[in-house]
């Protein structure tokens, strides 16, 4: 089959699935639900992983549907971290929920409700990726919001319909403005292109950037980022995210977390290299600059105030999500290389840490950290796969996530201004002491007198195992098919060689990337 | 003439918007908000005829269907389902006068910034296109405001009612799918923020957003 009908028939499959789903009768048991939401995930991880990888190891970008759909090097990575994470998150699901159901903390009825929108979200996630008309891309970025509604709220409490409501109200209007910063790109495209009619394709628009108007494109970027960084949960737009992601069943948190806030910073990188085009680099960078470094601030203050494991969580996407715009404002292409770099890690260890938080909350019948104590006791697996997570989260080497912050730190301390990198560093600093205490007090310790073994079940704990081989695979030996394809990826975002990394020191010091090149040619 | 007349359309939109926002119960938002959308068909239908772009009639037809009757409709029947709850009390935390203000505030930031962009439309339409971004601004104050969460709905309404007014002003020559891609998008938004405005006053009897706080730090 053609690579433009498989990349086709990838984003097909997640959405037959969910109408397959959404087509059965409630009553279907349990198993047929399961059954076909994992069939629906390996599919997606398959096709993902062959459309992608066809992509990075032929260097060809695929385009399908005409213009409307395509996949470059950067779009693959997106591609992939859904297809992986989806795959994960989809298998972790099985037991997880049957436990909800078995403990009537979610009614039985709405097993059909849960996997059918679990598919569906896998879907708008990759449509979100392979979008290359940004009103769709909007369109996506807006329906997944749409789909997950009733996931963040399908357990049966006030809570959780009050943590749905915030989020379908705070997302909704949050990304109409970045529908109207992509309306004002398109309406200028249209202006001053040829054939208006591909206005809306991005790849079309990319060599007109310079004939923008450069106060427009500023108005669009501040629309844009206000818009899709809701969606991405940056400061101040951040505040739906705790909620959500600490009401959803722990599955969907990882998904929410590990995988849709960085298809919000994919749809933001996008507008961000097309701003550098139009206006130049200072704008859009001060910009995020600023935004991620308070959100980075904000996020490790506020770690510190939850009780809730899963809140603390929430608030380290937010620190993590900080960071990576932080590298989007430092730019240039060790600071795009980094950013990149921590969405596929931090991806990753926070699906983890999710899924690990999952497990506890099924020991313990709580996530109140005051109340969750001596995991190790309770469940040895769970406690030592915490640990990875938490080590994992706080970029301790030798785990994924330490060298992206790492790479972070040189683009920093290289581009300057060194004050920046000191605050920045002070608030990582708080952020890990908050992960830390969790290590300490509740992973640690004794457990509660009286409370028995508890351990998750292994459908529960081999995706874990995966997850967490994989972040430590990615810290010790970085694979070079993604180091590969991440200075490539670079290269897109800003439109320019990328051989300026292979001349900094610590990057060559870090990946021996001159042996990675000719080692993937 | 036909830019005159959008204008004029453009004024009528801003006072319906307010009168949305200021809207003392859920019947007289809705009836509002189904009075703008006919302003907005009628500022599509200028448009077409002035620009010559056919498109615009065909936005204005699908405008109708989608504005002036689903979400009335949708809206009115959560409301309905809920058994039509009296929400005098629930009053916005901005009272009518100061969000007259507020919108005429926001109408001239709006117009500054508008008169500073270089694009045709910015030229024959300039108070039009600044009431197409202020409708942003209205949302915005609309859904922070109120505490009836019903009516917050509508501030997202605006907001999107607004960028439909901008895209046919800036690209009256957008393919219809494009149209008709915003307006699926804004009607499923509607939909669902309506179900679940419905669920929670099934579960708590309350449409007070001072009740949904619960989660906080």
């Amino acid at each position: 089959m053609d690579v433009s009908m498989l990349t086709v028939a990838l984003l097909a499959c997640p959405l037959v699935f969910s109408l397959i789903m959404a087509a059965l009768p409630k009553t279907t048991s349990y198993n047929v639900f399961a059954g076909l939401n994992t069939i629906s995930v390996a599919a997606t991880l398959v096709l993902s992983v062959v459309t992608a990888g066809t992509m990075l190891s032929s260097g060809q970008n695929i385009d399908a549907l005409g213009l409307w759909l395509h996949l470059d090097s950067l779009s693959s990575i997106f591609v992939l971290l859904v297809g992986i994470i989806g795959f994960i998150t989809g298998v972790y699901s099985i037991s997880y929920i049957k436990i909800d159901i078995e403990e009537k903390t979610m009614p039985a009825e709405r097993t059909k409700q849960y996997y059918a929108l679990f598919s569906l979200f896998v879907f708008t996630m990759l449509l979100a990726c392979l979008s290359n008309n940004i009103i769709l891309t909007w369109a996506a970025v807006e329906a997944t919001t749409l789909s997950t509604v009733f996931l963040v709220g399908i357990y049966k409490n006030k809570q959780a319909l009050e943590a749905s409501w915030k989020y379908a109200m705070v997302c909704t209007a949050g990304v109409a403005f970045g529908l109207f910063g992509t309306l004002l790109i398109y309406a200028n495209a249209a202006d001053i292109m040829p054939n208006a009619h591909e206005a809306a394709f991005l790849t079309s628009i990319m060599p007109y950037a310079d004939q923008f108007d450069p106060m427009l494109v500023r108005l669009a970027f501040a629309f844009i980022v206000i818009g899709f960084g809701t969606k991405a949960g940056l400061f101040p737009m951040h505040t739906w995210l705790p909620d959500a992601h600490s009401q959803a069943p722990s599955p969907v948190s990882a998904l929410l977390s590990g995988v849709l806030l960085k298809c919000a910073m994919l749809v933001i990188m996008r507008f961000y290299g097309f701003t550098i085009q139009a206006v130049g680099a200072e704008y859009p960078q001060l910009l995020l600059l600023i935004v991620g470094t308070l959100s980075i601030l904000v996020a490790a203050l506020s770690m510190f105030r939850q009780d809730d494991l899963k809140r603390r969580f929430a608030y380290s996407s937010v620190e993590n999500v900080g960071v990576i715009a932080l590298c989007l404002g430092i730019g240039g292409p060790l600071g795009i290389a980094a950013a990149l770099l921590h969405c596929v890690f931090h991806g990753f260890t926070k699906t983890l840490a999710f899924c690990v938080s999952g497990n506890i909350q099924h020991a313990f019948g709580t996530r109140s950290l005051a109340k969750i104590q001596g995991v190790v006791e309770v469940a040895p697996a769970t406690a030592a796969l915490a640990i990875l997570a938490l080590l994992g989260l706080a970029a301790f080497p030798p785990f994924g996530m330490f060298i992206s912050e790492f790479l972070t730190f040189v683009a920093g301390v290289t581009a300057g201004p060194m004050w920046l990198v000191v605050v920045v560093a002070l608030g990582l600093t708080v952020a890990i002491s908050a992960l830390t205490r969790i290590a300490l007090k509740s992973v640690f310790g004794h457990a509660p007198q009286g409370m028995g073994k508890h351990e998750a079940p292994a459908l529960m704990l081999i995706p874990e195992i995966i997850l967490a081989v994989m972040i430590l695979w990615f810290g010790i030996a970085t694979p070079l098919p993604l180091v590969h394809g991440v200075e490539t990826a670079t290269g897109i975002v800003l439109e320019q060689s990328t051989e300026e990394l292979h001349a900094t020191p610590m990057y060559r010091a870090v990946f021996g990337t001159e042996t990675a090149q000719s080692e993937v040619e | 003439m036909g830019y005159s007349l959008v204008n004029i359309l453009a004024g009528l939109l801003i006072v319906t918007s307010t009168m949305v926002v200021v809207s003392k119960t859920i019947p007289s938002a809705i009836k509002w908000y189904a009075i703008q959308s006919v302003v907005l068909v009628g500022v599509l239908l200028t448009l077409g005829l002035t620009t010559g772009a056919t498109e615009l009639l065909m936005w204005a037809a699908s405008a109708f269907v989608t504005k002036v009757i689903l979400v009335p409709f949708i809206l009115n029947r959560a409301y309905k389902k809920m058994g039509s709850p009296a929400d005098s009390t629930l009053t916005s935390s901005i009272k009518p006068a100061w969000t007259i203000i507020l919108t005429g505030l926001e109408v001239a930031v709006c117009f500054a910034v508008v008169t500073r962009l270089s694009l045709p439309t910015a030229e024959v339409a300039t108070p039009a296109l600044a009431i197409s971004f202020a409708h942003f601004f209205v949302g915005l104050t609309c859904i922070i405001s109120q505490r009836n969460i019903l009516k917050q709905i509508f501030g997202y309404c605006l907001m999107e009612n607004g960028s439909h007014v901008t895209l046919a002003l800036l690209a009256p020559t957008a393919p219809e799918i494009i149209e008709i891609g915003i307006a699926t998008d804004a009607i499923f938004a509607v939909i669902i923020m309506s179900a679940v405005v419905v669920r929670i006053w099934n579960d708590t009897k309350s449409l007070d957003s001072h009740d949904l706080t619960e989660l906080k730090g």
